[in-house]
């Protein structure tokens, strides 16, 4: 199944990239995702990241969906 | 009526205060925050503002509703300006309408520390030698630490 990852701020500087799609087996969490992405990205490693899926904050054991939104980010910074 | 908006065009503060009040209330506390010259004695050039959008406004929609469960208020706005800022210039206006002060007064700290750990805007400083994603300062939602050890 298809997932779509965004990246914001920082993690876009990062990563080099606002949106990359991935293909990833049934019954992958969130969790599971972004310790692919840490793989896949070491310069992320050591960072405090928050994430939401289908644009909520959700627990990282949240099953995900073909076709859900992963967005990774720093903690936000807005005001 | 309450509202919550992103824009990248300069924020009429009075504007948005006005839009709050229903006749019911005697009080609108209004913050205007706005892009401060020094940061920590260093000098920023400009801001940056980005956000993750639609999640930003359903956030700003969740901090309303809270608010206005939580204090007794009768109409929340918001606008949270995006793109780049200039020093001085107005990046995030809140303005909480009550029949009495001290719960505006309330709501309006109590939404502005909410959006600053929750809502998933991002400021990037500008130096003159330099620019730096700021990463939030208070304690983001507990359910989304993630410190992967590999």
């Amino acid at each position: 199944m298809k997932v779509n990852i965004l990246f914001f701020g920082a993690t876009a500087d990062l990563i080099g990239s606002r949106r990359v799609e991935t293909t990833v087996k049934e019954s992958v969490s969130a969790r599971d995702l972004i310790d692919q992405l840490h793989a896949d990205y070491p310069i992320l490693k050591d960072r405090t990241l928050l994430f939401a899926v289908n644009e909520e904050y959700v627990p990282e054991n949240t099953p995900l969906n073909n076709g859900d939104e992963l967005a990774i980010f720093t903690p936000v910074s807005g005001g | 009526m309450d509202f919550f908006e992103l824009t990248t065009d300069p924020i009429d503060i009075t504007g948005v205060a006005r839009r709050v009040v229903p006749p019911e209330c005697g009080a609108t506390v209004t913050l205007d925050g706005y892009v401060r010259k020094f940061t920590k004695g260093r000098e920023t050039l400009h801001l940056f503002y980005e956000a993750y959008e639609p999640m930003a406004l359903k956030e700003m929609q969740k901090l309303i509703d809270q608010a206005k469960r939580d204090f007794e208020i009768s109409n929340v706005g918001i606008v949270h300006r995006l793109g780049k800022l200039e020093i001085g210039e107005t990046s995030v206006v809140i303005s909480v309408a009550s029949p009495h002060r001290r719960a505006a007064f309330a709501a309006c700290e109590w939404l502005i520390k909410e959006l600053k750990r929750t809502v998933p805007i991002w400021k990037k400083e500008v130096y003159a030698d330099g620019e730096v994603w700021v990463e939030g300062e208070s304690e983001p939602p507990v359910v989304t630490r993630c410190n992967a050890e590999l």
